[in-house]
């Protein structure tokens, strides 16, 4: 057993009662082939870097959970099937997973209480603008960036 | 070019990791307010010897934000508009 997480986007237009349905078409398709889902954290409406399916937010759905390698490729047949799943991602987090360590690391999560991205962060961002909401980065590095540039000529 | 050669680094600052001064920082692709410090406005990943991190822990940066750009989290290129 390793431990992954899969970390999806839910097309964000569907009312609330279709997105049950696909939480649970999911959990199921971990549960039914042999695996475990350990957390399932919807991580709320946000902002994508880019279009994808011509959608501009997304809803972040953040999945971990222990099993083989064939239930990876399975979820992930199954999520690219389904068209309310915009896009994934599955990343390897153990590669032997121990239940006695996960359920420590749930407890002393679920008393931290950890708050992901927050709704207003991305309702302050211009509906339009990639450019707006990139501004807040460093421009030193830009800067610095040009300086050595130069030099090296 | 007529140019003699300027001085380098004038601005001779040492440069350290933030990851190794700081250990609590982890890398993660999913902490995308941490990997757009090291993203140029253009969403190009900013090279070490300008960030100045360790060679350990921009290889972990580079793969993290690379993963965040296929979730959508940072951008590929800035001009990627609707």
């Amino acid at each position: 057993m390793r431990k992954y997480e899969t970390f999806f986007i839910i097309d964000p237009d569907l009312p609330d009662e279709t997105n049950t349905v696909v939480d649970n078409k999911v959990q199921s398709v971990v549960s039914s082939n042999g695996g475990e889902v350990l957390t399932y954290v919807p991580w709320g409406k946000r902002k994508l870097a880019y279009a994808i399916k011509r959608h501009t937010r997304g809803l972040y759905v953040l999945m971990e959970y222990a099993g083989g390698p064939k239930l990876v490729a399975e979820l992930e047949r199954n999520l690219r099937i389904d068209e309310r799943i915009l896009k994934f991602i599955t990343v390897m987090l153990e590669e032997r997973f121990d239940p006695e360590k996960e359920r420590e690391r749930i407890a002393a999560a679920q008393a931290a209480a950890v708050v992901p991205f927050s709704e207003e962060e991305e309702s302050t961002v211009g509906v339009l603008g990639g450019e707006e909401d990139i501004e807040e980065m460093p421009e030193d590095f830009e800067a610095e960036a040009f300086k050595e540039e130069e030099e090296e000529e | 070019m007529m140019t003699v050669r300027r001085k380098r680094r004038t601005f001779a600052r040492r440069k350290i990791c933030r990851f190794c001064v700081d250990s609590d920082l982890r890398i993660d692709y999913k902490d995308s307010k941490t990997l757009r410090y090291f993203v140029t406005e253009r969403g190009k990943i900013v090279p070490r010897r300008i960030s100045g991190n360790c060679a350990k822990h921009q290889r972990v940066l580079t793969l993290a934000i690379k993963r965040a750009r296929q979730i959508a989290l940072l951008p590929y290129t800035a001009t990627h508009m609707l």
